[in-house]
Order: C-alpha cells, then structure tokens, then sequence
C-alpha cells in the first residue's frame, strides 16, 4: 500500500496536467483549485511516507534494494532494449527531499494564484517541474533518473521566457543551455559507468556491487561531478542561476533555487560519489578549493547587488557551496551536513524567494535602493523576509544552524590543510552573510519609505499561510534535528562505508 | 515450393501498382478528389499489411537471391510508408491552396504516384542483395525526388532547387557507381555475399578506393559534410510538404543504403572503416547544428536540423549490427513523427503568412494549442526527455558507445546543448516573442487538427512506452 502511495507521488502531478487539458482556458479558478488541491494532496501523501519511513526505520528492508537503505522498493522491466528499469526508493536522505519538494511545489501553487498569461498552461509546467523533480529524488535506476533531471530544461525555459520579467529569453536560455550542458556531461558518463561496468543494468543497487574499473573513474568522475554541480551552481559553473533567477517568476525561482539546484547536490552524492568512491577520493579535495569562490567570493557579490532576487541568488550560491564542502569533507558527519543543508537550504530560500516575489507583486521593483520603511505598511512580509534572513545567516534555532555545524565540524575533521583552511574562510564568511543579510533588511524595511508605498497592503491569508508553513518548517528542523539526522545518518552509512573502503589512489598510478 | 505469392511481396506489389492506380484513376475522373483518397488509403493498407508481417530472423530471398526480404527491410519499409502517408496528407493543403506566399500546386495525382515511386525506391534498397538492384533503388528513390522539388511549376525558386540538385546529386551518383566498379573489380562479383566473403578473405587499397567514393556518393544524399550544402538551398526551395519527404524519404532511404553496405558486404570490415564513420558522423553533426544557429527561415533551419540529425544517425552506425539496427530504424520512427509534426504545424502558420521564424510570434496567445504542438516537435528534435526523441538519441549514443567510442558519444552529446540553443529559438519565437502589427487568423482544416494531435500524442507516448523498440529489438534477437 506505501509502496503504491510512493510511486503516485510523481504520477499525481502528471495526471493533473492531463485532467485540466480539457478544461477551457476561460475557467481559471477551478483549474487553479485543482491543482491546489492536488498540490496539498501530495504534500500530505509526503508527509505521510516521511512518517512511515521514519516507522520503519530498523526494520529489514526489501533485500533486492541492499546494500541501500529502500523503502517502498518497485522494480518493473521498462526498456528491455536497453536493459532499463523503472526503479524507485526511498530512504531517509530522498524522502525528505520529497517532503521538502513537495512543500515548495505547493507554496509555489498558492503564490502564483494571481500570475498574468496563460494560467492553465503556467500550472501545468508547475506540475511537470514538479514531475521531474519527484522523479530525480525518487529515482534509482539510471535512465529513469536522467529522464526525470533532463525533464526539467523543458518546463523552465517556457516558465522563465513566458511569464518571467525583466531579461526573460535571455535568463531562461542562458539556465536552460548551462544546465542542458551539465545533463549532457552526466549523459556522456553514464554510457561509460554502464558499459566499463559491465553490470548490464543502470540500477545504482547493482551498479554499487562492481567495482567500476580505475583508469575510467579518473576521468569519468571530474566530468560527472561537474555536470551535477552545475546545476548546483558551482564555481566555474555559477553563472546562470542569478540571471536565471532574476528573470524568473516567483514559483519558478522558489523551485528553482529550493529544489532544482538540490538535485545536482543530491546527484553528486548519490551517483558520483556512490558509484565512484576511489576517484571521488582523489577529486574531491580540489573541488574544495573551487569552492573558495562559492562560500568566500558569494556573499561579498551579494553585498554589492541591489536587485533582490541578485544578492538571493548570490546567498543561494555560498549556501551551496557549503553542501559542497559537506561533501568534500568526506566524514559522515560533513555528508550528514551536507544532506541537512539540502533540506534547510530548500525551505530558507523557498521562503526568501516567496517573500521577495510578493514584496515585488506589491512594490513593482526589486531594487532596494529604492524601497524603504515598508515594514510599517506591510509587517508581515518584512518579519518574514527578515526570517528568512536570519535563518540564512545560521542563526541557532533555524535550520542553518544545525546544518552549517554539521559541516564545518565534518569539514574540520578532515586532515588535509586546504579543507581546513577553506572551512575557516567559510566560517568567517558568515559575517559578510550578515553584514549582507542585515544591510538588505535595513535599507528595504526601515527609513524613509517613499511616499508611493502609503497604499501597500500586506499579505493576504493564501500568502500568510505559505510563509508561515515555510517558516515553521526551518523552526521545525531548527529545534529538532535529531529525528532528521537519525534517518539522514542510516542512508549515509552504505554511501560512507563505500567511500571509506575506498583506497586513495595515487596520480599516474 | 506453393505457387502463392510469397507474403513479403505483396506489399511491395501493392506500392508498386498505386501510382498506375492513382493515375490512371485521374485520367479517367477529372477533377474528383478520389486518386489522392486512394493513394492514401493504399500507402494505409500496405502500412497494415507490413506491421501484420511477421519479422523473421532469418530472409526470405527471392528472384535468384537478389532480392532480400528480412526483419531491417520490413521495419525500414514501414518507415518509408509512413513517411510517404504523411507526406501526402501534408501536401493535400499546399494543392487545396497557395501556402508560403506562393501559389498553389496542381496535379495532386501525378504528385501522389511521384511519392509512391520514391518510396518504392527505398524498398528496393533495404532489400537488395546486389549492386545493380541496389544502385536502381538509390536512383529510383531519388529522381523522383527531383521531380518533386519542381513541383510548383509557378515557382521559380523551386526549379532553381531542383536544378541545383539534380547537378550535385548526378555527381553522387557518378560517385557511387565509380566506387560499385571498384568494389566489384575487387570481389570480382556483385552479389553482396560474394563481395563480403571476399572482404572477409583479405583487404586490399581497390576496397578502401570503393569504400571512399561510396561514402562520398551518399555523403551527398545524407547531407554528411563536406556534401551538404546543396541541402539548406534546396530544403528552402522546395514546397514545404516536399521539404519534409527529403528530410524523412531521402534521409532514411540513404541511411538505410549505409546501414545495408556496412552490415551487408563491408561487415567484415566495419572496424576498420568505423574512424571514418565516427569523422562523417562529429564534423557533419557539428557543423549541422553549428548552420542552425542563426537562420531566419523555416525549411533552412529545418535543412541544417536535419543535417545535424544524420549526424547524429551516423554515430548509431558504429555499434554492433543488432544495436545499430535498432537503434537507427527506432529513431527513424521517431524522426519521421517529430519532424512530420513540426511542419503540419508550419504548414498551418504558412497558409497566410511566410514560413520563417517572424511569423511564428504570438502563436501562443493566438493558438496554444499549435503553440504546445510546436514545442513538443522542437523539445523531441532537441531530444528533451520525456519525448521521443530524447530516448531515439539514447539508442543512438548507446549503440555508439557499446563499442567504446566515448569521445564521439561526449562530442555528439555536448553539441546537443548547441542543438538544444537553436530549438529554443524557435520556441522562443513561437512562446516569448510579442506579435508585430496584427496576426493573420489561423485556419485549420480538421485533417490537419487530426495529424497534428496524432502525431503530437506519438511524440509525447512513443518514447516513454517501450513497446515500439522492444518489437524492433524483438526482431533483430530472434
């Protein structure tokens, strides 16, 4: 029964796209309403498979799904010409990625009620991203997983150049073609992980039993991490997610930043690093020092931006950049992190982006040199902007605090002298976050407000339940860790237990 | 032996006996709308006919075994047969009414019999066992062609595209026939086996001589660089409807001739040649895509879109026969539904107004539904999953990379980024770009709101459900 609830998580957002074709464009609302309907329906089908996950956690799970942690294992023949299944799990590290999708989509929903342009059209793309993005997550055989993360290309470009703002074509191609440019990175190595395997098949359960041979995995890994990290916004690879984010339309940066840019995190973890443990060890250490640009350079750019939905762009990259770090670390207290930071970073920013785009709906600009004082028209948007700020500076209480400790200690721990000084930099990086973080609010919130701004209303109840949901999810994490990290720390353990059986290997060897 | 006539002829004998059919049915009736109802309901029928052939592993061979019928040949004649079908369904409008700003065309019986000889063509290439059989099917596959691409005798650009063909496609034929006489000095016989034991017994300097002026002889009819740029000219001269038979009929007979001549007679060879396959292959679907990136008119873009996909076909090329097979005759189908449904769709926009990418604005706040059309057809040529052409590509680059060509695949791989750049233009044109002035209304008749929802629905389905390429695959392991 589970396993059946499981695998409609990604099919109910399908089958409503295809139940609203029929209906009249003319008839907004009642599309509107079955698509929040089916939005909150998934969300409560997540929470619930979360619950149950954690249920189960220590019972013996399906055999076929070992050494992985699955629960709700379906295994069904798809393509024999290609030996492909369709192959899905969940464990703890995936299911909570769902939730948290599952969380976004719906706020992205219920923010976009009043978007102009074609609606139907709008909520159907809404629905195939979150298609695609419940696939990746869910996904554990190969092809399936790359036809859910190369899906997405489709739904964002028409999203971001027909219902964005500002420099729409331009931000939407310039997202879509780096990220079409990552996908392929990962396509071409998967070719390779299949036939220099030899395993005849793509599921990451039997693909993890062989040792993939060395001389491949040296130039398959650098190739394949990259391509997942691009989407993750990694340096040298960053450049498409301000522009993109900018020009796109509330829902689409909240899913965008929140959820998409989770997937090449998760992507890293789960494919390239699982799969690829010995050069995973060799490449890993240079990506760090990648990432002094991410977490050191990220947030002083943000300090210089004035556009919002930039300097969030640029806070979303330094937050990424520490996943990175969690990951690099290489102990299953920085993994442990890092998946944290997945999670926390998902709600923090679906929260940032959901209040920027209604401060925007109401202001018309995103510059914040020409907002001020607004907190007294509209007090409950700026508490929550002001949330979402501290939250992201890693105030304890939030999730950030738990996540960003996780990984510096993780990162710490690790006896390589460049790690440790890039964790020291990140760690002092948070100041500039801060200095950031507290200049936007101030210039945005308080002061003079321009005499234009005297008819501003403040949210309505559809907005005011999304903020407070996403708020109470960081809060949730933030005070209760454990019950998370539990679940997170049994699906890391197969991942880590490969990688530390992995020997280091040695250049030219 | 029975006297009844072999099973895997009578398609062959029902294509060949239409177009008399079609003609003759015109010069009897004047002015009736029932030849080009029976060209239809015939290429139907032999379409039926060969999906209820059953798909042998082994060949049936006829006419002192020059003439082959196996699983390839049945798969690759339904290609063409649908590819035909289609194509006469989309030239209905162009002969009801003058499309593209130009006038319409006449004689839709004649143009029917045309498609049908063309098409009876490539049949005689997938089931040739020699080289003169194998050379008329080329030739018969391709001067009707020629003839098509003049059809709008009111035209002057369309007998302007012809001309340019047949010049350049007279010196592939020259091409070819020059490497057949190499090959059979080499062998010392035509027939395909006696040509591949021959290969099999030992290589010599005549065969790599055959080899290269084969491939330059095709490279002309597949659009393979350095022989392609008779194709963008041409594509933008032609009618629309005959712009979309060259990229499906032409192509896919041409491809057909490779995949013959490289598992056929060169099999024992095919290591050897697969450098120069695995070169066609990357420069021309490099430089394909690289000439799509910045044209303005429809059926141009379309030219360069479909040189890049030959490209990309190549690569299939390089697998292991059964791989390869599918994988090309599974993309072919494919292709021939993505690219059908891009120019229905264009054939809509191009009724009032000119095919190129202006007239493409606001369609999506005038018809969203075409709009979306456009966008699949465009997404499944990109090979944007969950579309069909996404997973044709998947076959393609599998087959390649099954025998260890990962630099072509990462190549072919990464220029799809390039590709996918040029197919959101289209889409952005279609999507984002705002309408200058007013918009023409768009008419649709119901057979083209029909094919259009066909064909968008197989792009949509034909992908994700398995069932076209595990029969495919189910016919080559028997």
């Amino acid at each position: 029964m589970d396993t059946l609830l499981f695998n409609l998580i990604w099919l109910i957002p399908l089958l409503t796209v295809f139940v609203c074709i029929p209906i009249p464009g003319t008839k907004a609302k009642l599309i509107k309403s079955i698509h929040a309907t089916s939005g909150t329906f998934v969300l409560g089908l997540a929470g619930y498979l979360t619950y149950r996950v954690y249920a189960l956690s220590g019972t013996p799970v399906d055999e076929n799904a070992a050494p992985l942690m699955l629960r709700f294992f379906t295994d069904i023949p798809w393509i024999s010409t290609l030996n492909a299944h369709y192959i899905v799990g969940a464990d703890g590290l995936n299911i909570f990625l769902v939730l948290l999708t599952a969380v976004i989509v719906w706020g992205g929903i219920l923010v976009s009620w009043e978007i102009k342009g074609n609606q139907k059209v709008f909520f159907a793309l809404i629905q195939l991203l979150a298609t695609s993005v419940y696939g990746v997550f869910m996904s554990i055989d190969l092809v399936l997983f790359f036809v859910f993360y190369e899906m997405e290309a489709l739904c964002m470009y028409l999203m971001i150049a027909c219902y964005g703002s500002g420099r729409k074509d331009y931000g939407g191609k310039k997202l879509t073609l780096t990220l079409a440019f990552g996908s392929a990175m990962i396509l071409a190595t998967l070719f390779g992980l299949y036939f220099e395997s030899g395993a005849t098949s793509w599921s990451l359960v039997e693909l993890s039993k062989v040792n993939i041979p060395m001389s491949f995995q040296m130039w398959a890994f650098p190739l394949m991490f990259m391509g997942f990290a691009v989407s993750s916004s990694l340096f040298p690879f960053h450049f498409w997610s301000p522009d993109g984010h900018a020009s796109a339309p509330t829902a689409v940066s909240m899913l965008a930043a929140g959820v998409m840019m989770k997937m090449g995190a998760y992507g890293c973890l789960r494919v390239a690093m699982f799969l690829m443990p010995e050069a995973a060890k060799f490449w890993l250490p240079y990506v760090v020092a990648l990432l002094i640009f991410n977490v050191v350079l990220g947030p002083f750019i943000a300090l210089r931006h004035k556009d919002l939905k930039y300097i969030t762009a640029y806070s979303s990259i330094s937050h990424l950049g520490l996943i990175f770090l969690g990951l690099a670390a290489l102990t299953p207290v920085g993994l442990r992190g890092a998946s944290l930071q997945m999670i926390s970073h998902g709600f923090l920013t679906g929260l940032f982006f959901a209040t920027i785009g209604m401060i925007y709906e109401r202001t018309h600009t995103r510059d914040i040199t020409e907002m001020g004082g607004i907190m007294r028209k509209i007090p409950f948007l700026g508490v929550g902007f002001a949330i979402a700020g501290f939250a992201g500076l890693g105030l304890p209480g939030f999730s950030g605090f738990v996540a960003e400790s996780n990984i510096f200690i993780g990162a710490f721990a690790q006896d390589s002298t460049l790690t440790r000084v890039v964790t020291v930099l990140a760690i002092l990086s948070i100041t500039t976050t801060a200095v950031y973080i507290l200049q936007t609010a101030n210039r945005m919130l308080h002061g003079n407000m321009p005499a234009k701004y005297e008819t501003l209303t403040d949210a309505n109840l559809r907005e005011k339940i999304v903020v407070v949901v996403l708020v109470l999810c960081l809060l949730l994490i933030g005070i209760f860790p454990g019950w998370i990290a539990d679940l997170l720390d049994q699906s890391i353990a197969p991942i880590f237990a490969k990688l530390a059986a992995a020997s280091t290997p040695v250049i030219g060897g | 032996m029975s006297f009844s006539v072999p099973q895997f002829i009578i398609p062959d004998l029902i294509l060949l006996a239409l177009p008399f059919l079609v003609i003759g049915c015109r010069l009897v009736i004047r002015n009736s709308k029932l030849p080009w109802r029976l060209a239809c309901i015939g290429l139907i029928a032999v379409f039926v006919l060969l999906n209820l052939l059953p798909l042998v592993g082994g060949s049936g061979n006829y006419f002192i075994s020059n003439w082959r019928v196996d699983d390839f040949g049945i798969l690759m004649r339904e290609v063409l047969t649908l590819s035909a079908l289609l194509g006469l369904l989309l030239a209905k409008d162009y002969f009801d009414h003058g499309a593209d700003g130009k006038p319409q065309m006449n004689q839709i019986a004649e143009f029917a019999g045309t498609v049908a000889f063309a098409t009876f063509g490539g049949y005689i290439v997938v089931s040739a066992c020699d080289l003169l059989t194998f050379f008329l099917g080329l030739e018969m596959a391709t001067i009707p062609m020629y003839i098509l691409t003049a059809w709008n005798k009111k035209d002057q650009m369309g007998s302007e595209a012809a001309t340019k063909y047949i010049l350049m496609g007279s010196v592939a034929t020259a091409f070819e026939l020059f490497g057949f006489s190499y090959l059979y000095g080499f062998a010392g016989s035509i027939h395909f086996d006696a040509i591949q034991n021959a290969a099999a017994a030992g290589t010599s300097p005549l065969l790599w001589i055959a080899v290269l002026f084969l491939f330059c002889g095709i490279g002309f009819k597949l659009t393979l660089f350095p022989f392609y740029t008779w194709a963008p000219d041409v594509y933008e001269g032609a009618p629309s409807p005959v712009t979309a038979l060259l990229a499906v009929t032409s192509k896919a007979t041409a491809i057909a001739f490779l995949v013959v001549l490289v598992f056929g007679p060169l099999a024992p060879v095919q290591e050897q040649i697969a450098p120069l396959i695995a070169i066609l292959a990357g420069v021309t679907l490099f430089v394909g895509n690289l000439g799509a990136l910045k044209q303005s008119r429809l059926r141009r873009f379309m030219a360069y879109s479909s040189i890049a996909q030959a490209g990309y076909i190549m690569v299939a090329l390089l697998g292991p026969a059964e791989m390869s097979k599918t994988a090309i005759i599974y993309y072919l189908f494919l292709y021939t539904v993505a690219n059908y449904l891009a120019f229905f769709v264009f054939g809509v926009i191009g009724h009032r107004r000119e095919e190129s990418f202006d007239a493409l604005r606001g369609l999506s706040k005038q018809n969203v539904s075409l709009a979306v059309a456009l966008a699949v057809a465009m997404f499944s040529l990109a090979g944007i999953p969950p579309l069909a052409g996404f997973f044709g590509k998947f076959h393609l680059f599998f087959s390649g990379a099954s025998t260890g060509h990962y630099a072509l695949v990462v190549f072919a791989v990464l220029n799809n980024v390039l590709a996918l750049y040029y197919y959101l233009q289209v889409i952005k044109s279609a999507w984002a770009d705002e309408p200058e002035g007013e918009l023409t209304t768009l008419r649709m008749t119901k057979r083209q709101k029909l094919c259009i929802f066909l064909l968008t629905v197989g792009v949509i389905f034909m992908g994700i459900l398995p069932h076209l390429s595990d029969n495919i695959f189910a016919g080559f392991s028997l």
